[in-house]
């Protein structure tokens, strides 16, 4: 991975980072790993809000249907950083 | 997930419902009284939680037209319609459709739920791209996902977030299918629909309406949501039921798109499944005819929505929406919620106890709807139902949580 890409993949984690913090979670520290809905306790309404805030963040916009396949935070940067891939 | 694993969670769910009170399936209406009244519980109750706009179930016009339906054509149909052939009933109905909506094509499905299923899944595929309101019907999420399309959703009723989603998705807006609905079955709101439709149009995408709870309700001659913005023209396709203000079973799609009937060939939810049975489609032809026959219905049904709504809100009640024939009181807790829901019922009145997550923005709902068939002393009964409800001081903290 090129610094520069590396780069772009950290500014977007630490982004949803921030913007997850808001989100009621359970007592635990946030990292890479950290399962959206098992470890976060995230609901369906909490889901819906947390992609309008990326959306407009990033300026993109996230297909609901990708999201069947995203259950970590890293799982949705990767996803985040292809779409705003796709739009440069 | 293993299968035990699952029913281990639906058990949770249903055990949690039960605690609280509010497990909806515990309702059994053990003998229908009439369009608004059933026994529950041993109880005499007023219904004024099903969606029965026009209270049309039970005239005489209508239980004949299925009776005799039933006799000259047989129980049921036995199969689909691409492989066992149309029922003249069947093509009779979505000619009634076409020329209600003054459109050149209408497809019946078996069920509401199909209609949009069976529309979004014969038209759209891997690779197209769905915008479809946040609050939309599980049918619409349901028929998005299926259908293998990229589906986006934006926020409810804003157009202007609407065309920023539009916007970003650059050159594939164009063609794109934008879908909201006309009146929203749980918080009783309608769609900025002719603000939205310009928006669609602006990027060259198309537009789809749901009317499931609209059709007979709004409009000067009953079409809908879509009528009464003055956009029936632009819109490119209203799906609908024949279970809320027809009174039967089933549910459509009408197009200014000839092309709609292509989707006979390959729309699975209309090929693989049964046709509607004959009392079904005779039902919803009938009742079809009465809203094109008699305005009066749909006068009577917003003279009772005028009287339920003031009267809940002089008790002080939050209500979710401006007037319409779904009247939504938000309470501030799940457990206020469900508690005022059993002492409705104990008191002879039913309505839907909506709580997370089938709520739309986490609110906790008693939703009624109101029906033609409903007279003013019912209504009346229900307010002061509420009303007793209120005496309670725990409903009174809950009501005025969000008015004072």
């Amino acid at each position: 991975m090129s610094s520069e890409i590396k780069d772009q993949y950290q500014e977007i984690l630490q982004t949803l980072f921030h913007l997850l913090e808001r989100f009621p979670a359970k007592d635990i520290e946030l990292n890479e790993q950290t399962n959206l809905v098992a470890d976060m306790g995230l609901d369906s309404i909490n889901v819906m809000e947390l992609l309008q805030e990326i959306e407009d963040r990033f300026d993109v916009i996230v297909p609901l249907n990708v999201m069947a396949d995203v259950s970590t935070v890293q799982d949705l940067a990767t996803q985040v950083k292809r779409l705003v891939e796709e739009n440069s | 997930m293993s299968i035990s694993k699952r029913f281990a969670e639906l058990a949770h769910i249903r055990d949690a419902l039960g605690a609280a009170h509010a497990d909806p399936s515990r309702v059994v209406m053990e003998e229908l009284l009439s369009a608004t009244e059933a026994m529950i519980a041993g109880k005499r109750t007023i219904l004024a939680g099903t969606n029965n706009y026009l209270g049309l179930t039970f005239e005489k016009g209508i239980l004949d037209a299925a009776c005799d339906a039933l006799h000259e054509q047989g129980s049921g149909t036995t199969g689909s319609r691409m492989a066992n052939g149309s029922f003249s009933s069947h093509v009779a109905l979505e000619q009634e459709f076409a020329d209600f909506y003054d459109v050149p094509a209408a497809m019946i499905f078996s069920t509401g739920y199909q209609a949009n299923l069976g529309l979004l899944m014969g038209l759209v595929r891997s690779g197209d791209k769905v915008i479809l309101d946040a609050h939309s019907h599980a049918s619409i999420y349901d028929g998005c996902r299926i259908s293998g399309a990229d589906f986006f959703t934006f926020r409810h009723n804003d157009a202007e977030d609407l065309r920023k989603r539009l916007r970003r998705l650059g050159a594939d807006a164009e063609g794109a299918l934008v879908i909201t609905e006309g009146l929203y079955s749980m918080l009783g709101d309608i769609a900025p629909l002719a603000e939205l439709c310009a928006v669609a149009k602006e990027f060259g995408a198309y537009f789809m309406v749901d009317e499931a709870h609209s059709l007979g309700v709004y409009g000067e001659h009953g079409r809908g949501v879509t009528e009464a913005a003055g956009i029936l023209d632009q819109v490119d396709f209203i799906t609908g039921t024949f279970s809320k203000s027809l009174g039967s079973l089933g549910g459509y799609c009408v197009s200014r798109h000839e092309e709609l009937n292509l989707l006979r060939y390959g729309s699975r939810p209309y090929i693989f499944t049964a046709s509607s049975s004959p009392a079904n489609i005779a039902a919803a032809h009938w009742a079809l005819k009465a809203i094109r026959n008699r305005p009066e219905l749909k006068e009577k049904l917003w003279a009772n929505v005028e009287r339920l709504y003031s009267g809940l809100e002089g008790l002080g009640c939050k209500l979710a929406s401006p007037p319409s024939p779904v009247v939504a009181v938000r309470v501030e807790s799940h457990d206020e919620a469900a508690r005022i829901w059993n002492e409705l019922l104990a008191s002879g009145v039913y309505v839907n106890l909506v709580v997370p997550p089938a709520s739309p923005d986490g609110a906790s709902l008693l939703r009624c709807s109101m029906s033609a068939g409903h007279s003013f002393e019912q209504i009346d009964a229900i307010v002061a139902a509420f009303a007793e409800a209120n005496a309670s001081a725990a409903f009174v903290a809950a009501r005025c949580g969000g008015q004072d």
